[in-house]
């Protein structure tokens, strides 16, 4: 098994990372009803694994025994009926979906799939609470239209539904759906007490959060490894502070040398390397024919299910590496700005493209003007 | 302006040679009018221009014994001319050399062209010399023979002297291009070899001048000749560079002109433009009656060679076939004409025409007219018609010009009809015989009659709408002396109703049936009140949902009707009357051709008062699709405001008209990026750009990468072009976000502003020269319907078919593919998590536990191990194949890569094996109905062949058979084909072959088939269908062949493909 899942705390006692989240978190739901939950946070901090720990906390063991479900739903909209094929987790106390799958559809799902689901109370009226859970991941992704269609749900079916969302921004989630949930902030772990730069910083995250070296040599004692010094640390380096992205890369490493050497270079994801080529392809050259070339590689991404929303965030954060510092405002207005768009359009190339030939046209002219 | 061509002709002459011999006719081209020459020069003018008015009239009537007359009047003239030329070197044409036809024989084909007339021009000494020679000798020797082919026209017409006349002229027009060294004997062969090369077989020329440059580059290529021939014309060299002159408008008026090949700086259309607009006439083909072959290379083609051909043998005829032309020397023509304006008025010019051409006899008088008209009268004849035009005129402002044209000129009687006049004879012959065949005729001689092929109780008239149909119908009864009862969609033609049948006639059918079943008696009793009545059912074919067994109910009706039936529609293929097309008397209208319409609508005109010349009714006619109402309103419209009409004004006035459904996407994009494309008008370019909403935005998002802008001007450092590029791109950008508000949102009223963003915007910023962006990463993109993108020869400068439906088309099978390995995961309940998050952060280490194990350890433990794993997170052997495909950058190595093909077949065969034995994690996923407990593995396989059927139980098995979609192959099989693939390709690419492989994507059967055909090499690729990959790589592309396994996909609509494999 991998690491990710094999260390992942089953319960929220042994969370290891925001433990104070995870005892307010069991304080909430062993002496009161649970509210609606919001988790929000970066991917890799930890949301998920609470969540699941949170439902072991309500449901028990029950609450793993999840079945997989790819369901078609027939939804009757008016004067046509729309075929939803929507892939659910379940167990019997909860069922979890992720409404954004179906595309600009969401809206039916959360009108009529959700609704229904909510409707009914559970089956297994023994269990200690009266109410079932839905997980919703992915809310920052659904459209408006979902959004508002899904607070009418959280209000009317609240005696026998809780709702808990899982998004990585909050700022995507409307202001009423915010409102009516109680907000969890997930936010990414420090890499480690190295990269505290200010006793300040280590001063605050030291009690709220445990350090992504830790838990790496947490997991490293338990596998039995040997890490040299530094090692975890340069790892932890290029986790992005992500938690998980760390112990599968540590991983990684693992699987492709042990034992470990001081130096051992961390093999990078796949994608993250492409687009780092983009990256110093786009700065070697700014012409027509190189962002032909980009077009080609941004396809070649978009081809391989790397969500088109992350490339642009890291192509920008490969181009702000090296860029002077002059342009950095500039050009993160504008990968914001065409961010923006590529939500709003539909042929996620466009916007990608029209960002790189932005930055291009910016760049271009920024080296004629310093160097002629 | 013939005369304005004879300017030129001299003009030619002088800058080529100082040859003192034609001193003669050099001057006409000093600048002195053509008035002020001597009397010599102008009389030779008047030979020719006595030539292109016989031509112009004999173009008419050249059929019959009327072009003997023709030839006597100019045998007579031609003697007059000669009698008062004196002793020039015409003489020498007068009389050839007995030289000449040994020559002629000598020479090959081709140098039998310069050489004739250079023959014929005996005592030029200079030129004899030459002859033999090639190249730039030929070229002077040309310029020489301008003059003698060109007086040679003049005369040669009357004396048949002059199978070299046309030679000679060919030699004039190819002048120009000699004069850049071009070798004309050898232009078809050798031009290639010359980078600027722009030949084209002529008769390659296919749609909107897209398409295979093959012609160059094939024969350039050696043995590749023929692939691309399917392709098209090429892109004029130097395209919108010229100055496109404006002449006189009738300046090349009589003439008619072929154009061939690729012109310089004009595409075909405009240059058929520019003819027309100057009066010329364009045609297709070759033939007798052309004056002209517009072509700036050579050509070799069909048409060139029917000219030369023609050009000998037509002499008999009395041809007209001046010589080839070049675009330089057409805009030459033209100025010319504009030149000269000034000095010799248009009507004098006319005159002179007028004169040389005394009234040429009459067949048809109307066209002869015509001519006269347009030659705007000196004769006495005209001089009464104008007047009586003008006095037409004057006096037509009373009550008749209240009403429009199309009632005013409807035809009264079957012969005004407009073509199809066949069918109104046969229509009128059926309805005279209707009576004695089925009515007046004994009951003993019905049957006989009716197994009469001819005889049939009803017709059926077909055609397009406007065509006369329902005209001719009631015309022809009418003149019978029928009474017409005309039911058309407007009436309720259900079937009968049973209960009204009895009673009252309250719908319209019923009446019919009345009126056919009861006309035997009214016949008989009110003979005296209504002789004879005849239906007609107008648009049968529009009998549809409201008309419930109107069909049916019409052939009963027609089987018991005692009177003529006359059915009309439109389609008359139609699936509704097919059977009633047994019933009836089939004819089919054809549009009448544009002459025919011409023709009447000439009538009118005259009738009117107005003035039209005979080309712009024609391209009137043309541009109205056959449709005779539309071209007298549009014509009555226009004589409010102008006496007279040009052809620019009726292409003016009809441009957006007609000719739209011509735009294909592509021609669209071409259209909008051209050279001109800023000189569009705005509707134009919307309508550019609506010519197909959905296409043309990707296209122009596919290819505004290639445009170097004119709009950038002068930009050293492409700083302009980037920041053009950068705008542009957001405006696609924009154009996107519409495009969701308009789809998503229905906001269609959107769609205007949408195709401005994502075309328009584009367009107008960037349009200017397409280029081509050497490109050798990246070659996807592989229209293949109307493109192919050669990379080994480099890219083709056209533009690309979008990338954007097959790449989007890619990402859904693999994120289907995504979600099965993400559902396979969730199944094995080791891990929760996303399909992003698999995607992103998962996917490495899966891949490196998969592979690694197979690179490092020995082969039996490292399968053991994957398995475990696999078995560990339920991922099946189609997962493992997405993972591998996922994981594929192209420019990175292959995650297969170092893995021997016996441990993946090893790995595959445990799997399988294990597959029995295992529990199933993912059976838990089905859920049957009265099951509360997950079946095993068993149970799973037997539900697999009904998957479908119950998929409302939602049910998702694990070991689904691989989707359609999905195509997968053993890598261990694959990697066979491919080195097979590879050396194929090499051996291919030695010899110069390109080679169109079809591969089928048609699901994973046939994939497998592929790789396991490993023996059969390319031969197994061949038998896949769907996608057309083409072999020609550049040798460091090669290496990457082994990397790629062919991948296929569909896009919609069509089947297109790319094959990774191969297009790298």
């Amino acid at each position: 098994m991998l690491w990710v899942d094999k260390y992942r705390p089953k319960t929220l006692d042994k969370v290891l990372v925001h433990q104070d989240i995870a005892q307010n978190l069991k304080k909430l739901v062993t002496e009161q009803d649970c509210p609606h939950l919001l988790f929000y946070g970066p991917s890799g901090s930890g949301k998920k694994t609470l969540i699941m720990a949170l439902l072991r906390q309500l449901f028990g063991a029950s609450a793993d025994k999840v079945k997989v479900e790819n369901k078609n739903w027939k939804v009757d909209a008016g004067s046509r009926t729309i075929d939803v094929e929507l892939t659910t987790l379940s167990s019997t106390h909860h069922v979890e979906l992720s409404p954004s799958d179906a595309g600009f559809q969401d809206r039916y799902v959360v009108q009529e799939i959700i609704k229904e689901m909510a409707k009914n109370r559970p089956i297994d009226t023994k269990g200690k609470k009266g109410f079932k859970v839905l997980v919703l991941n992915e809310v920052d992704k659904l459209s408006r239209e979902a959004q508002h269609s899904l607070r009418r749900t959280m209000e009317k079916y609240s005696s026998s539904c809780r709702l808990i969302l899982c998004c990585n921004s909050s700022s995507k989630v409307t202001e009423a759906i915010r409102s009516r949930c109680l907000n969890m902030r997930i936010s990414a772990p420090t890499e480690g007490e190295n990269f505290c730069d200010t006793k300040v910083r280590r001063q605050l995250f030291q009690p709220m959060s445990m350090y992504i070296v830790k838990v790496l040599e947490f997991i490293g004692k338990k596998e039995g490894l040997q890490l040299p010094s530094g090692f975890a640390d340069r790892i932890a380096q290029q986790s992005n502070r992500s938690l998980r992205r760390a112990i599968l890369s540590f991983e990684t490493c693992r699987v492709q040398q042990y034992p470990f050497t001081t130096n051992q270079p961390i093999p990078p994801m796949d994608w993250e390397e492409y687009v780092s080529e983009i990256a110093s392809s786009i700065f070697k050259e700014q012409s027509p024919k190189r962002l032909f070339e980009v077009r080609g590689k941004l396809y070649e991404l978009l081809i391989n299910c790397i969500p088109p929303e992350i490339i642009l965030k890291r192509l920008l954060y490969e181009l702000l590496k090296k860029l002077d510092s002059e342009l950095k405002h500039e050009t993160s207005h504008w990968a914001a700005y065409y961010e923006h768009r590529l939500r709003l359009g539909q042929k996620a190339i466009f916007h990608l493209e029209a960002f790189v030939a932005k930055f291009m046209s910016i760049y271009k002219g920024f080296l004629i003007e310093t160097f002629g | 302006m013939s005369q304005d061509i004879r300017k030129w002709f001299m003009k030619q002459h002088e800058k080529g040679t100082g040859n003192g011999n034609t001193s003669k006719p050099t001057k006409p081209s000093t600048p002195e009018k053509p008035t002020a020459v001597t009397s010599q020069p102008e009389k030779l003018v008047q030979g020719v221009q006595e030539c292109s008015g016989r031509r112009k009239t004999s173009k008419y009537f050249a059929k019959d014994g009327q072009s003997a007359k023709d030839e006597m009047d100019v045998e007579e003239v031609s003697a007059k001319k000669k009698g008062q030329r004196g002793s020039t070197e015409f003489v020498s044409d007068v009389k050839p050399p007995p030289g000449k036809k040994t020559h002629k024989l000598e020479m090959d084909d081709e140098d039998e062209d310069f050489v004739t007339p250079t023959s014929r021009k005996g005592s030029t000494t200079p030129n004899k010399k030459l002859k033999s020679g090639s190249g730039k000798g030929v070229a002077q020797k040309m310029v020489d023979e301008i003059d003698e082919g060109d007086g040679g026209k003049v005369k040669s017409n009357s004396k048949s002297v002059g199978s070299g006349r046309g030679r000679g002229a060919k030699g004039s027009s190819i002048t120009p291009t000699t004069a850049e060294g071009m070798d004309v004997d050898e232009s078809d062969a050798e031009d290639m070899d010359d980078k600027d090369a722009k030949s084209v077989k002529p008769g390659g020329r296919g749609r909107g001048g897209r398409g295979a440059p093959a012609g160059g580059r094939g024969r350039g290529g050696g043995g590749r000749g023929g692939f691309m021939n399917f392709g098209e014309r090429k892109d004029p060299p130097h395209k919108g560079e010229k100055e496109v002159p404006e002449g006189a408008a009738d300046c090349l008026d009589g003439l008619t002109f072929v154009i061939s090949g690729t012109l310089d700086s004009l595409e075909r259309e405009e240059a058929e433009d520019l003819i027309k607009r100057h009066g010329g006439r364009v045609t297709g083909s070759v033939s007798k009656k052309t004056n002209y072959l517009l072509c700036d290379e050579d050509i070799g083609g069909r048409k060139s060679a029917k000219a030369k051909e023609l050009g000998q043998v037509l002499i008999f005829f009395f041809l007209f076939f001046t010589g080839f032309l070049t675009e330089d020397g057409l805009f030459d023509m033209i100025r010319a004409s504009n030149k000269s304006k000034p000095k010799t008025s248009v009507k004098d010019s006319k005159k002179l025409v007028d004169k040389v051409a005394p009234s040429p006899p009459k067949k048809s008088p109307q066209k002869s007219e015509k001519s006269k008209q347009a030659g705007d009268v000196s004769s006495d004849t005209k001089v009464l018609a104008s007047a009586a035009v003008s006095s037409k005129r004057k006096s037509e402002p009373s009550a008749q010009n209240l009403l429009p044209w199309t009632e005013k000129y409807r035809p009264k009687v079957p012969n005004d009809i407009v073509g199809n006049q066949s069918l109104v004879k046969q229509l009128h012959d059926w309805l005279v015989h209707w009576n004695d065949q089925f009515l007046n005729t004994g009951k003993k001689g019905k049957g006989k009659k009716q197994n009469d092929a001819g005889a049939k109780k009803a017709v059926l008239l077909s055609g397009t709408p406007g065509i006369g149909k329902t005209t001719s119908a009631k015309l022809v009864s009418q003149m019978l002396g029928f009474r017409a009862i005309e039911v058309n969609a407007s009436d309720s033609r259900g079937k009968a109703d049973a209960k009204i049948e009895k009673g009252i006639g309250g719908s319209t059918s019923n009446s019919i049936k009345e009126l056919v079943s009861n006309e035997a008696l009214s016949l008989n009793m009110e003979r005296s009140q209504h002789p004879k009545t005849v239906l007609i059912m107008d648009e049968v074919d529009g009998m549809s949902a409201g008309d419930r067994g109107g069909v049916a109910d019409l052939i009963a009706s027609i089987k018991i009707s005692k009177i003529p039936i006359i059915c009309i529609c439109n389609d008359r293929y139609s699936q509704k009357l097919k059977s009633l097309v047994n019933y009836c008397l089939l004819l089919s209208f054809r549009k009448p051709t544009k002459q025919q319409m011409a023709k009447r609508l000439s009538h009118i005109a005259n009738a009117e008062g107005l003035q039209v010349n005979e080309i712009a009714l024609e391209e009137l006619a043309e541009r109205v699709n056959g449709d005779i109402r539309m071209a007298l309103n549009q014509l009555q419209y226009m004589s409010l405001s102008m006496s007279v009409i040009k052809f620019d004004d009726i292409k003016q006035r009809l441009q957006s008209s007609s000719k739209d459904e011509d735009i294909s996407p592509f021609t669209a994009v071409d259209k909008l990026f051209g050279f001109n494309g800023g000189k569009l008008r705005m509707d134009e370019r919307i309508d550019l750009s609506m010519s197909d909403p959905d296409l043309v935005p990707l296209l122009i998002q596919e290819n505004y990468i290639n445009y170097r802008p004119n709009a950038a001007g002068k930009d050293d450092n492409g700083m302009k072009r980037m920041s053009l590029l950068a705008r542009a791109a957001e405006s696609i950008g924009d154009g996107d976000i519409v495009n969701v508000q308009i789809r998503r949102y229905r906001q269609w009223q959107l769609s205007q502003i949408g195709s401005l963003a994502s075309c328009i915007i584009p367009a107008a910023l960037l349009h200017g020269q397409r280029e081509t962006l050497e490109q050798v990463i990246d070659a996807v993109f592989m229209p293949i319907m109307f493109h192919y993108n050669v990379y080994s020869l480099g890219e083709r400068n056209y533009n690309r078919f979008g990338g954007w439906l097959g790449k989007n088309s890619t990402m859904g099978k693999n994120y289907r593919l995504l979600e099965d390995l993400h559902v396979h995961l969730l199944a094995s309940r080791e891990s929760n998590l996303g399909r992003a998050t698999l995607r992103l952060d998962y996917l490495t280490i899966l891949l490196k536990r998969l592979t690694d194990p197979l690179r490092m350890l020995p082969k039996d433990e490292a399968v053991e191990k994957v398995v475990e794993f696999m078995d560990l997170y339920s991922i099946s052997m189609e997962d493992f194949d997405t993972i591998m495909e996922m994981s594929k950058f192209k420019g990175h190595p292959n995650p297969l890569d170092g893995i021997q093909p016996a441990v993946k077949a090893a790995l595959t065969r445990t799997y399988n094996k294990g597959s029995s034995s295992r529990v199933v994690r993912a059976a838990d996923l089905i859920t049957l109905p009265g099951l509360k407990k997950a079946p095993k593995k068993r149970v799973a396989a037997m539900l697999e062949p009904i998957d479908d059927n119950i998929a409302g139980e939602n049910v998702e098995n694990e070991e689904e058979t691989p989707s359609d979609t999905e195509d997968q192959e053993d890598d261990d099989d694959l990697v066979d084909p491919e080195k097979k693939l590879q050396s194929n390709l090499e051996s291919l690419n030695s010899k110069g072959i390109k080679v169109q492989m079809d591969l089928k994507g048609s699901g994973s059967s046939s994939a497998r088939k592929v790789s396991s055909g490993r023996g059969k090499g390319s031969a197994s690729t061949s038998d896949k269908k769907g996608v057309v990959g083409v072999l020609g790589l550049l040798r460091k592309e090669r290496d990457d062949i082994s990397i790629y396994k062919p991948q296929v996909f569909f896009l919609l609509p069509l089947h297109f493909g790319k094959n990774d494999g191969l297009c790298y």
